[in-house]
């Protein structure tokens, strides 16, 4: 058993570690996202960072891409999975002048 | 090969286990085309302690007014405008104008707790300034509204407030016959039509723009210009109490919306994103600047004083999910709230008078 969950953690970590390294990053230091725009592949993660002071909410209204992270706190880090082609838009619902688009690509 | 297989097994397993686990996290906030994940921490470099001068650099006046290259400004528009956002009969009633909210008198708002509209019946939120609104974002205390041509129109029509279906609106104007060559001097080839008319009147409330204020002479270098008990004050106001995680810029706002605990039923942007929770309760965050002048203070005008309002700050207001993150008692000082409501005083500026316009007949 402590082998099972030995290897357990060594195969999270390192899709952990694989998915990071594949993500693209989205920054929100300034209450700016470090990209406009970005184009990914359908299936593909952007990573997003709260590495700015305050608390933000990203979020995306899209028909049919609609998510929400919630209040997301300075020092974390989600990753966000997306699964259909088409134009995301997303947003901090707390501050409208960030927002971004992500194209997902089949 | 008898020895491999427990080690197969053992693979087997905690993949199983290792996609199980990563599932847990997936499952509960998947939304169809988008997957979620789990949240981790991360690890931030820390931040050099930011000293006054870095502060102060980020308070520089702007020299110039932002206009959308959809409605450049023109003076002849702007003139317009000004007519117009005098002119009462804007309204059904012929007795209020966009003025009588918004009055240059009032710091640009109205000095009551909360608006008084069509028939001189209470509204449920206190009126914001005008105020420096060519740098707004996105409008009205729900932020309902996307452009300020589109907020001009929005109180003209609204049965509570001007009550004054735009057609009528249009009629009325068309039948005073010193509007039409305005519209056409402003205008050309475009003429009278609701849509000139917002570009009018928003071009006019662009040029409405807080004037030089003590606090900007500080920041341009004058160390005599605010006293010392301002300077902490605005030390205070950076630093432990917070208030530029919001109030930030030259304007002192960033736009954001923010659920400040005041223990109101109003739901605010909540009611245009329903599924957020922290947008329950929240409300655009408005600038500073005059802000002395515009009394009684907050969206539902609850705070008689600058001194009330830095109470609520310091208690952190009413603890629900969708309070700000950044809402919590702060402990400051009786000195250290003295000096934030000396320092917020310094933003108000010696405004010059404001000429009501003579309106076309």
């Amino acid at each position: 058993m402590r082998t099972t969950i030995l290897f357990s953690f060594v195969i999270l970590s390192g899709l952990s570690v694989g998915a990071l390294a594949a993500n693209q990053v989205i920054h929100q230091q300034g209450r700016v996202f470090s990209s406009e725009s970005v184009t990914i592949k359908k299936g593909g993660a952007l990573t997003f960072v709260n590495d700015d002071s305050i608390p933000h909410n990203i979020m995306s209204a899209t028909k049919g891409s609609e998510f929400n992270l919630g209040s997301q706190a300075p020092g974390t880090s989600t990753d966000v999975t997306f699964k259909e082609a088409g134009n995301v838009q997303v947003i901090c619902a707390i501050h409208p002048r960030m927002k971004m688009t992500v194209n997902v690509t089949d | 090969m008898a020895r491999l297989f427990p080690r197969r097994s053992s693979l087997g397993a905690a993949i199983a286990a290792a996609v199980s686990l990563g599932a847990i996290g997936f499952a509960g906030i998947s939304f169809g085309a988008v997957v979620v994940g789990e949240t981790r921490r991360i690890d931030l470099a820390p931040k050099a302690a930011t000293g006054v001068d870095a502060m102060k650099a980020q308070y520089k006046r702007p020299t110039t007014i932002p206009f959308p290259k959809e409605n450049p400004y023109t003076p002849e528009k702007a003139a317009l405008g000004k007519k117009l956002y005098f002119d009462t009969r804007l309204s059904v009633s012929m007795a209020q104008s966009c003025a009588s909210c918004h009055s240059p008198g009032f710091g640009w708002g109205d000095g009551l707790a909360v608006g008084v509209g069509h028939g001189m019946a209470k509204l449920g939120r206190h009126s914001p300034t005008i105020v420096n609104a060519a740098w707004g974002e996105i409008f009205m205390w729900d932020g309902r509204l996307a452009t300020l041509e589109e907020q001009a129109l929005g109180p003209i029509q609204a049965a509570g407030e001007m009550n004054m279906p735009l057609e009528q609106l249009m009629s009325r104007l068309t039948s005073i016959p010193e509007y039409k060559p305005l519209f056409a001097t402003a205008f050309p080839g475009e003429g009278m039509n609701v849509k000139t008319l917002a570009k009018a009147i928003a071009t006019y409330e662009r040029t409405v723009v807080s004037e030089r204020a003590p606090f900007d002479a500080w920041i341009e270098g004058d160390e005599k210009a605010i006293s010392e008990d301002a300077k902490r004050g605005f030390v205070v106001f950076n630093g432990k109490a917070m208030c530029s995680a919001c109030h930030e810029g030259w304007n002192f706002t960033n736009d954001g919306f923010q659920d400040i605990g005041l223990p109101s039923a109003d739901i605010g942007r909540g009611e245009f994103v329903p599924g957020v929770v922290k947008m329950q309760h929240a409300f655009k965050t408005p600038g500073l600047r005059e802000i002395a002048r515009r009394s009684p203070y907050m969206h539902d005008g609850s705070l008689a004083t600058l001194e009330a309002v830095v109470d609520h700050y310091d208690h952190g207001g009413v603890d629900r999910p969708s309070r700000s993150d950044l809402m919590k008692p702060l402990g400051l000082t009786a000195q250290e709230k003295s000096d934030l409501v000396t320092f917020m005083k310094t933003l108000t500026s010696n405004l010059s008078p404001t000429a009501v316009p003579v309106l076309p007949r």
